[in-house]
């Protein structure tokens, strides 16, 4: 790239070592490099001792002594055995190449680490050539390099484009025509920044700045592999925004995400962080080996880690020694180890959240929770307050019964869907009890086994061997539970530890809670909680079967019951445990109110108390008790209801980590332990040799590339390009900084204060540097195109997201939207889901179709696709530096996509509102608020003139205007004539296609 | 649609300026990315072609979800005997299964159900299912020994795409674009076309698969689609007709342009020309999709469902008149192979579908002398076991996942027709004979397009990435 400058610090043997450093690396590094399994002929030129190395009497380099040199010799020679690098290895070095490799060594081969492994450094004062010193400030770094260079940088721009530049940069929205009126009027000093204090305070800053973390972080709202499932972080992205907003200092907000979980004591929202390392992608496959996804997992956090916070991707390390910067193999796997000890699955759930999760209520629904345990806690003083008058009257009702003729029982029956009486042959239900694997529900049932042998009990399942479904079942003398998919790889599977002898009767009841794990199971025999072994716990597809509920019978006719199946009762609920207890119990009430107090069983116990104030006891009990009742199952499900988020958890057990050969995960070599890379800064002694140690290590001011990184990526965010236009590289084969001391310089002022997030970005914008017109000579333009040297101000296409966005505020369709949220689906064209997967995109309605494009539902396999045509990061995995390219594909979309027709008709209809009675005000006034300035009398012409183009056009055919203003789902003003509306329309779709309008300038 | 403008008219409107403006714009965009600039239409990278390609575009017939090799190609007479026993260990070699079968009780082998017979001058073997393929044998390259290393359909997908298992890389198709650029200005350099099949639903396929991965977006591959526009967006919408559409055009050129001489972007000039190309392309693309005036016989040929739209057949036909324009790459998924349960019923569906259409393809190709410089290459990203997946019974069986060997076929673009390569054991489960991994299959097609694989690199990350990453080795007895 940028051929056209060179670039360079202001010290010429820095300067030299970086050129030198950087050509070896390039050139040379591969075969003597840091990789001793690939270095040939034992030399290495990545240390100054390996080109220094005397070898039978000669050496790669003396330092002051290019003739006794051998790089030299060899790099030049002529004969093509002799030449370096050899010619599979690429072409010769060039003259300038060559020249440059001498006067290093002329200059004594000056050598030291790779710039960035250094830490940075305030440099001292910077000397303009006018002769005056001048305090740092990103100017001074600026303009020292453009007299060294001799250009002269551009005038600070008009006040109506800086308005405009700097409310998209901190906003990601274009300012209003008031926003832009009151600044171009305000002549005090501080008029700008207040501006900028303004838009730092606005809640859209949080928005605008979450959204490249969202990409860093891999942000999405599906699982990424083949069925590509939906999964729920959307209140992890409320974190960021939040996060942002209130301004979280980066070291902070660092250690929040990485181990939040491993803080003392930590809050909802600090777990809530840690989902940033959940992002990733989750493969739920039928048939994929676990143990190969955890790894690739693990690989993920590690590339995102790196990627993120030191600039540069170890994954090169992973399969082998790292080629061009010093990383060892042993030292990706020690950084890995950090990631590998989180308790959770290879395969994922193929759809939802897969654990560990917590359940991440929004603020309403943490108030709503309160509210709800204020009306249980008051539910159960309520009935505390009868416990009195529940004895007495117990006691007078247990008499009562005792002294009746009559046998009285009672059967729960609230959630009672199916009940079977007993029989001797199976028994088809019917088409009930169809439960899905996100359901609770509780079988019970009476079984008297003839044999070990057993069979089904309850079923509603395939009837073949293995069908799907679910079954409960007995067999070789134990209970089990199948939920089913696939039997053998999808499905949960169980059974119980202890066995009932054939010719017993007894009472089994299993419930499972909806959470498709095994653990969400529960067996209990004669009403005591029955221990049970997991045989497979993988369930991850939804296991209904378009079957009967069957009782005695279910997969096959080998599974006919050998033995009687008494009373069956199925519930739609989980039953309380007292409920369960007391369907175990097969006495009457009348009989346990014989048994005295002291010789009755717990679950005969249980059982009159549930009679007694759930149905049989006298009103004021039995509504005391109705409410606690209803008190907590409302708590249950308003706790469901809330959405999860996945986090990081620490095994109880820790995992071991093994170098792996060639990166397989079938090919564990040594053990290591957690560790942080050698040519970095150590860890303190005292930190914990966990994710919480990892991450303060990361924010250790000691760290030589975190904050470089950091403020690099702000600055490529405001400039279009980075001071090191590698955002993702910062190791040797990246790019050199184009102003190394301002680097350092807003490096350190970063960390000095206090990683200030708002306070970096606020010395930026204010600088003269921010502030300079983007207006491109021919010159400037050949000579410098991609604006390295900054004598010029930012000039580049808008993001995906910005564009959308600002022609939904055009359109002022978008008003009134509220921060964060869950995600929506706006407009996208029909089928495109189907086609790759038979999935429905079901688009969404009203103010979902205008939310910030932040919001926008992300599926990894099919993401929207007027977001990836503006080149939008398609969120597999992190991405920390975008392109921005520039095709017919995305004039497409602009001119025709019902998101920008139906945004150009609300923008139509406010410049005939608002924007006064005359044609040209109107014009006009579209035109300045798209673009911030008052269009020019040429550009007004051509406005003038397409609008009465397009209005004789539609003059005469008002069904086409209709039909153009009626495209999205917003309705047109019926104040206005439409076909007037739809020339504005067209007038107001080219407006938004404008080159200007889609560029910052 | 505005097809009432035809893009002469549009070139008498603009002059020859235009075309030549929008060329030279999109060279230079290519070149502020640090491209050279190619000599005539827009071009790819300088140095490129390495050498003289055989090939100059590919027709990828991709078949998702992994066809059985040994229903279909790869006949192993001796199972029939064997019917129901178990895979000897012998064979398995303790190599590793999906979990969807790795713990079944038992692997009873599951003969071919299917007759099989030699076909051509070269006496190649294809099975009953597969008559027009059979037809044209002596002009295809049979690779029975293709292996894999991913077992399960994303990563495996993935892999065939983009040379990796994970996302992230750019997809085959990308690659030809970036290095050989296009040969026709008003249409992609890369498209792909989806087709299902009327079995099964098939695998779920990903935008990725033809994805640029880190090479610049614009060389990601374009969807072609059977329902709604042809191409995403590219419809006026209801109520601005072409006339209107132009107007608005010439309008945002001149204020573009009238911007252009106040910032001095050049960037802008490369808009002006990316709006001129969409135009074209709301002409070309309507003009290219409709095979109204394909005459009888190639209906003939290519079977009446290549008249309904999103069909195999009909995205066959398609390719054909994409690479008659100069497109570059051409790739067609057709989902559904994916025959775990019930696959002889499964099976004699899913070739119902695509047996014609991919023979007719490689018939209409060579009749139009294009077969010469076009590559046509037919498989999927694995193959299926030996062994019954489920239960075997007299006339049902299910394969699962097989990575170890599976045959794909080539044919044209400097392929030497009539050929078998590589050879299985008794039972299409290990790789006997030149065996062929998917590195080496990209190795072989990049080299048919004039492509040195270890040259054709992108650096991202530090790292000089390429196609074929470290591995690749040319087949050199399937090239002509």
């Amino acid at each position: 790239m940028l051929r056209s400058v060179v670039v360079h610090g202001g010290d010429d043997k820095v300067d030299l070592r970086r050129d030198v450093r950087s050509l070896l690396s390039d050139r040379c590094f591969a075969c003597h490099g840091p990789d001793a399994k690939k270095r040939k002929a034992r030399l290495r030129l990545d240390t100054r001792e390996g080109m220094l190395a005397e070898r039978q009497e000669r050496a790669a380099v003396r330092p002051g002594e290019p003739a006794r040199s051998e790089i030299l010799r060899r790099v030049s020679a002529d004969d093509g055995d002799e030449r370096m690098p050899p010619e599979d290895a690429g072409p010769p070095l060039t003259e300038k190449e060559i020249d440059l490799l001498r006067r290093w060594i002329d200059a004594g081969a000056p050598w030291s680490r790779h710039w960035a492994f250094l830490p940075p450094e305030r440099a001292s004062r910077t000397e303009l050539a006018s002769g005056k010193r001048a305090v740092d400030s990103i100017d001074t770094f600026v303009l020292a390099r453009l007299e060294a260079e001799g250009v002269e940088p551009s005038p600070p721009t008009d006040r109506a484009t800086l308005v405009r530049r700097v409310t998209l940069d901190l906003t990601g929205l274009p300012p209003t025509i008031a926003e832009i009126d009151a600044f171009v009027a305000d002549e005090s000093p501080d008029a700008y920044e207040r501006v900028v204090d303004r838009l730092l305070d606005s809640p859209h800053y949080g928005e605008r700045m979450a959204l490249e973390w969202l990409d860093a972080a891999r942000y999405a709202d599906t699982n990424g592999y083949q069925t590509d499932g939906e999964r729920s972080m959307w209140r992890w992205r409320d974190w960021v925004i939040d996060a942002f907003n209130r301004n979280m200092p980066f070291d902070r907000f660092t250690i929040e995400q990485l181990a939040g979980d491993l803080l003392p004591e930590p809050t909802l929202d600090q777990l809530i962080a840690t989902g940033f390392h959940r992002n990733h992608r989750g493969n739920g496959e039928g048939g994929v080996i676990g143990e190969e996804y955890l790894v690739e997992y693990v690989v993920d956090r590690v590339d995102t880690t790196s990627t993120i916070w030191l600039g540069m991707t170890l994954g090169c390390a992973r399969c082998h020694e790292h080629k061009f910067d010093p990383f060892s193999q042993q030292e990706f796997y020690e950084l890995f180890a950090f990631f590998h000890n989180v308790p959770e699955m290879g395969r994922v759930f193929k759809y939802g959240n897969s654990p560990p999760t917590i359940p991440a209520p929004t603020r309403a629904q943490r108030e709503e929770l309160a509210s709800v345990d204020r009306d249980v806690a008051e539910a159960e003083r309520g009935l505390q307050a009868l416990a009195g008058e529940i004895r007495v009257a117990t006691r007078r009702w247990e008499d009562d019964l005792r002294a009746a003729r009559d046998d009285v029982d009672m059967k729960i029956s609230r959630g009672l869907v199916a009940h079977v009486p007993p029989a001797e042959e199976p028994v088809e239900v019917g088409d009930v009890a169809a439960f899905g694997f996100y359901d609770r529900f509780t079988i019970s049932a009476w079984v008297t086994p003839r044999s070990t042998r057993g069979g089904t009990i309850v079923s509603r399942m395939i009837d073949e061997p293995g069908g799907t479904g679910y079954a409960l079942r007995f067999a070789e003398g134990r209970v089990h539970v199948d939920l089913v998919r696939r039997p053998l790889d999808d499905a949960v599977r169980l059974h119980t530890r202890s066995s009932i002898e054939p010719g017993e009767r007894s009472h089994i009841v299993m419930t499972y809670d909806g959470s498709r794990l095994a653990s969400g199971v529960r067996v209990l025999v004669d009403g005591v909680e029955a221990p049970f072994n997991v045989d497979l716990d993988e369930l991850n597809q939804p296991f209904d079967a378009e079957e009967p509920l069957r009782v005695g019978r279910g997969g096959g006719d080998e599974s006919v019951f050998d033995g009687r199946v008494g009373e069956v009762r199925v519930f739609e609920r989980v039953l309380r445990d007292e409920e369960l207890k007391a369907l175990s119990v097969a006495e009457s009430l009348s009989t346990i109110a014989a048994i005295s107090l002291e010789r009755r069983s717990d679950a005969q116990s249980a059982k009159m108390r549930v009679a007694f104030v759930e149905t049989l006891g006298p009103e004021s009990i039995r509504t005391a008790q109705e409410r606690l009742v209803r008190a907590r199952e409302r708590r249950e499900s308003l706790i469901r209801s809330f959405p999860t988020v996945m986090i990081m958890r620490e095994r109880i057990e820790p995992r071991e980590t093994f170098v792996l050969e060639r990166g397989r995960y079938d090919r564990p070599k040594g053990r290591v332990e957690p560790g942080v890379p050698s040519v970095l800064p150590a860890m303190s002694e005292d930190a914990p040799r966990n994710r919480l140690g990892l991450a303060r290590w990361l924010v250790d001011r000691r760290n030589p590339l975190t904050a470089r990184v950091t403020v690099n990526r702000y600055w490529e965010m405001l400039f279009g390009v980075g001071i090191v236009h590698t955002t993702n590289d910062f190791g040797s084969r990246g790019g050199a900084p184009s102003h190394p001391g301002l680097l350092d310089w807003l490096a350190v002022e970063f960390m000095e204060s206090g990683w200030d997030v708002k306070a970096t970005l606020r010395t930026i914008v204010m600088s003269a540097t921010y502030r300079r017109s983007s207006w491109t000579s021919a010159a400037s333009a050949a000579r410098d195109p991609d604006n390295r040297l900054l004598a010029r101000g930012p000039r580049f296409r808008l993001s995906a997201h910005a564009i959308r966005d600002q022609a939904l505020a055009f359109g002022r369709l978008a008003s009134g939207s509220p921060v964060g949220g869950p995600s929506v689906r706006p407009y996208q064209p029909p089928g495109l889901w189907k086609e790759l997967s038979g999935q429905e995109y079901v688009i969404g309605r009203g103010s979902d179709l205008y939310r910030r494009s932040l919001y926008t539902y992300w599926k990894r396999t099919a993401p929207p696709p007027a977001m990836m045509t503006f080149d939008a990061a398609d969120r597999e995995s992190c991405s920390v530096r975008c392109s921005r390219t520039n095709t017919p594909l995305q004039a497409l979309v602009l001119m025709n996509d019902v998101t920008y027709i139906e945004a150009a008709r609300a923008f139509a209809e406010r410049m005939m509102r608002e924007g006064g009675e005359a044609d040209d005000e109107r014009l006009a006034w579209g035109f300045r608020t798209a673009t911030a300035r008052v269009p020019s009398t040429g550009e007004l012409t051509v406005l003038r003139d397409g609008l009465a183009a397009h209005r004789a056009r539609f003059r005469d055919r008002r069904d086409a205007a209709i039909g153009l203003i009626a495209v999205g789902e917003s309705d047109p003003d019926r104040q206005l004539d439409p076909r007037e509306v739809a020339a504005f329309t067209v007038i107001a779709s080219m407006i938004l296609n404008l080159d200007e309008v889609l560029t910052k300038s | 649609m505005s097809t009432g403008l035809t893009v002469t008219t549009r070139r008498d409107l603009f002059g020859r300026g235009s075309t030549a403006l929008a060329t030279l714009a999109l060279a230079s965009l290519l070149e502020r990315e640090g491209h050279a600039r190619g000599g005539g239409r827009s071009p790819g990278l300088a140095g490129l072609p390495h050498f003289r390609p055989r090939a100059k575009r590919v027709i990828y017939l991709f078949q998702s979800g992994a066809p059985s090799q040994m229903d279909l190609f790869d006949h192993k007479p001796r199972l029939d005997d064997l019917r129901g026993s178990e895979l000897p260990e012998s064979i398995r070699q303790d190599q590793r299964l999906t979990v969807m079968t790795s713990r079944q009780p038992s692997f009873p082998i599951a003969p071919s159900r299917f007759g099989f017979a030699r076909h051509g001058e070269c006496g190649a073997t294809v099975s009953e299912l597969m008559p027009h393929t059979a037809r044209v044998v002596d002009d295809l390259a049979f690779v029975k020994s293709m292996h894999t290393e991913a077992i399960n359909h994303d990563p495996a997908i993935t892999f065939f795409q983009t040379g990796a298992q994970l996302a992230g890389r750019p997809s085959i198709g990308a690659w030809l674009s970036y290095g050989l650029g296009t040969e026709n200005d008003d249409l992609p350099a890369f498209v792909a076309m989806i087709s299902q099949g009327s079995g099964i639903p098939g695998q779920p396929l990903y935008d990725r698969l033809w994805g640029s991965g880190f090479l610049p977006s614009r060389y990601q591959g374009v969807k072609f689609r059977s329902v709604g526009d042809p191409v995403l967006y590219l419809s006026n919408p209801t109520g601005l007709e072409a006339a209107g559409r132009r107007r608005m055009l010439d309008d945002l050129e001149r204020l573009n342009r009238l911007r252009h001489e106040t910032t001095g972007d050049p960037e802008t000039t490369t808009r002006i020309a990316a709006y001129e190309l969409a135009y074209r392309m709301q002409s070309s693309v309507p003009d290219l999709v409709d095979v109204s005036n394909e005459p009888r016989r190639v209906f003939d040929l290519y079977g009446e469902s290549a008249r309904k739209p999103g069909t195999f057949a009909a995205n066959c036909l398609l390719a054909r008149r994409l690479v008659e324009r100069g497109v570059r790459f051409v790739q067609l998924f057709h989902r559904g192979w994916d025959q775990h349960a019930n696959l002889p019923s499964a099976i004699r569906k899913q070739c119902a579908d695509t047996d014609q259409g991919s023979a007719a393809l490689v018939t209409d190709l060579k009749d139009r002398g294009l077969l010469d410089d076009t590559l046509v290459v037919w498989g999927g990203e694995f193959g299926r076991t030996v062994y019954c997946q489920g239960k075997l019974t007299a006339t049902d069986y299910g394969r699962d996942h097989h990575p170890r060997c599976f045959t794909v076929w080539l044919a044209g673009g400097g392929i030497k027709g009539g050929v078998t390569h590589g050879a299985t054991d008794d039972f299409s489960y290990n790789v006997t004979r030149n065996p062929v991994h998917v590195h080496d299959l990209h190795a072989t097609m990049l080299h048919l397009l004039g492509i040195d694989h270890t040259r054709l690199t992108f650096k991202f990350q530090g790292r000089d990435h390429r196609l074929t990453d470290v591995h690749g080795e040319l087949v050199p007895e399937i090239v002509a």
